[in-house]
């Protein structure tokens, strides 16, 4: 079969998963993009090893991670503008790495747009279909339908130049959902923007997709970004995917330390287990554990969040709270919608595992932070109205959730 | 400063041209030989400008888009006629394509005589014009984004359309106003065409030749009334680069 039977093919089926009444359960299942096994090499440096994933029909798909991660190389080789060392992009079923970029219908939307700056508005959007040889009065049709999905009417004989950034971007992906894009792609789309038109636009871009249905991926470094935009996130560190999971999974079960930290604060202690608990200073936190994982006496690490961190003044510990220690309070701090408290943890019995004297360490933010035995919470504004809490005064932590991990580095001291 | 050095050269063209009445002037511009020789500097200036921009385009293409060894040399090497004195350049031709030049030499036996014909004028004009296009057309692709093409290519446009419509729109003001600094070099070309062409009155003598023939046998006026018209075609040319640049320019 050539390959324009096979894009049309694409195409038509794109068509039918456009109106909701056909997009049937065979449909929404289907894989619209996958990328197997991909690695991209830039001379002797390995930029991207082994990366696979997939992404269904209508999800929104974020790779995040920090800036050299490799997340944009990945985008572009989706896209074409890149060939991968190894590996297979995979859109709609159809193998498409040997194909060059405009051969595959994809549709990009660059950091900076790329609008064509000598093109008015509607032009732009016309473009993909111009260059097909469509009729004048398809693309017209296809032009005006387009416009008034992203609310540009008014603004169709203008140029770029004369737009905000928000209208530019609604444009360019007016432009590539003009000839029916397989996937979109959106490279760091609101990294040119201010905070508040950030959010306000990312708000609209998911609306604009939900109504559409065509699958996309995103790339950012923004966090807050990704667990918004995302059906699915997946965080790419040193070009191989961390984890890859829903927002909520990413942001509550991070499977390594990197995950745990780079979505945020993240309070990380070590411990060891002890049939069905694991072992952290004085406490015994009890948990369901995977007994292939996890075996009895070994080092492990537990990671909470500073909101999952729960402080009382007296003893009692509440249903769900798992009590962790007593503490004093080194340093509360106001930072808007919360109350941000530096705990320090009581020294307790040694640890098996500890490397040095101490029983607790900790990291917030990023691992290099690693130094001392306090740790960070935070407090809703509620209670932190309701009680008062001041520094040098002492406290019992607990913690509401936390997520245990293997700290392979180290074995424990047997005793 | 400007008064003695710049303006009144110009003004006296004009008021020694207009001294003697319009008739006069008019008479000295329709001559057969002025008007040959105004016509023969447009026709070698026009071709010569349609070589080295289609040229320069090329080669700002490939200079801007691939990195290749010894492209930095090439560079050099394109742009160094600037630097040449225009009549070490016709000297240089004549040594290449007179009748016993290195290459002359060899078509000369079948008839072919490239010097002292217009064909020689075009050629000379190339080569003294020959970085101007390129020069202002490079920096316009070194400037320009890149992602422009790259969205042009995954929207579905195969590489011609991406220069067609994407690239070549960019570099509107870029080529028109090469265009016409080639064009205006070309016109004022003197030191090398002098060598190569001959300088046959009515065959190969341009507009800037005509006049010097004219003011060697004394015939001021002859040699006013085309200097006058050159004068203001370069006037004309420099306001056209100057007024229309916000339109080149144009977003």
């Amino acid at each position: 079969m050539s390959t324009e039977e096979n894009v049309l093919k694409a195409k038509q089926k794109l068509i039918e998963d456009h109106d909701p009444s056909t997009a049937s359960t065979t449909a929404s299942a289907q894989k619209a993009t996958s990328v197997v096994g991909v690695s991209k090499r830039f001379g002797k440096t390995s930029v991207l090893e082994n990366i696979s994933f997939d992404v269904a029909e209508g999800e929104a798909l974020v790779l995040l991670g920090a800036s050299g991660s490799g997340k944009t190389t990945i985008l572009r080789i989706i896209a074409g503008l890149e060939q991968p060392y190894t590996g297979h992009v995979i859109l709609h079923g159809r193998d498409v790495t040997e194909l060059p970029a405009r051969e595959r219908g994809v549709g990009v939307i660059f950091q900076s747009y790329a609008l064509f700056p000598k093109m008015t508005v509607e032009k732009n959007i016309g473009y993909g279909l111009k260059i097909r040889k469509r009729r004048r009065k398809e693309i017209r049709e296809t032009v005006n339908e387009l416009l008034s999905l992203v609310q540009l009417e008014e603004h169709r004989k203008k140029f770029p130049s004369q737009l905000s950034g928000g209208q530019q971007q609604r444009v360019a992906i007016a432009r590539t959902l003009a000839y029916k894009p397989e996937v979109l792609l959106f490279d760091e789309p609101f990294g040119a923007l201010d905070t508040q038109t950030r959010v306000h636009l990312r708000r609209e871009i998911r609306a604009l997709l939900r109504k559409v249905n065509v699958p996309a991926i995103f790339i950012t470094h923004d966090q807050e970004e990704a667990l918004e935009l995302g059906d699915r996130v997946a965080v790419i560190y040193k070009g191989h995917i961390e984890q890859i999971g829903t927002p909520f999974e990413i942001y509550n079960q991070p499977a390594t330390e990197y995950v745990a930290t780079f979505l945020g604060a993240a309070n990380i202690l070590e411990g060891v287990v002890r049939n069905n608990s694991v072992e952290v200073g004085p406490a015994r936190l009890s948990v369901q554990l995977d007994k292939q994982k996890f075996k009895d006496g070994e080092c492990v690490k537990i990671i909470f969040r500073p909101e999952d961190v729960s402080l009382s003044k007296t003893d009692f510990v509440r249903p769900g709270h798992h009590k962790l220690s007593t503490a004093v309070i080194e340093e509360v701090s106001f930072v808007g919608a919360y109350e941000r408290l530096r705990l320090q943890l009581d020294k307790g019995a040694t640890d098996a595992c500890a490397t040095d004297d101490s029983a607790f360490f900790l990291t917030t933010e990023t691992p290099e932070a690693r130094s001392t035995q306090s740790i960070i919470a935070t407090r809703p504004k509620p209670e932190a109205t309701i009680t008062k809490l001041n520094a040098g005064e002492r406290v019992v932590v607990a913690i509401t959730s936390f997520t245990v991990l293997p700290l392979n580095q180290k074995q424990p001291n047997q005793k | 400063m400007m008064l003695p050095l710049v303006f009144l050269p110009l003004v006296s063209i004009f008021v020694f041209g207009m001294r003697n009445g319009l008739d006069k002037f008019w008479g000295a511009l329709t001559a057969q030989e002025a008007v040959f020789a105004l016509k023969l500097s447009m026709a070698t200036s026009f071709w010569a400008t349609v070589f080295n921009v289609l040229f320069g385009l090329f080669a700002a293409y490939v200079m801007s888009r691939y990195n290749f060894w010894g492209r930095n040399a090439l560079i050099v090497t394109i742009s160094l006629p600037t630097a040449i004195p225009t009549a070490v350049a016709g000297f240089a031709l004549l040594l290449l394509w007179g009748p016993y030049g290195t290459l002359g030499r060899f078509l000369a036996p079948h008839g072919i005589q490239v010097m002292f014909t217009a064909g020689a004028i075009i050629l000379a004009n190339i080569f003294v014009t020959f970085p101007l296009a390129f020069g202002v057309i490079k920096p316009v692709f070194d400037t320009m984004n890149r992602s422009l093409e790259e969205a042009s290519a995954t929207i579905g446009a195969t590489r011609w359309q991406t220069f067609w419509y994407v690239t070549l729109p960019s570099l509107r003001g870029a080529i028109v106003s090469g265009a016409l600094l080639t064009f205006a070099r070309a016109v004022g070309e003197f030191g090398s065409t002098i060598l190569v062409s001959g300088n046959l009155a009515g065959r190969t003598q341009t507009a800037p030749l005509y006049i010097f023939a004219k003011f060697n046998e004394g015939q001021i006026e002859a040699a006013n009334a085309i200097a006058i018209v050159l004068a203001l075609f370069s006037f004309l040319i420099f306001s056209v680069l100057f007024f229309a640049r916000d339109w080149l320019d144009v977003d």
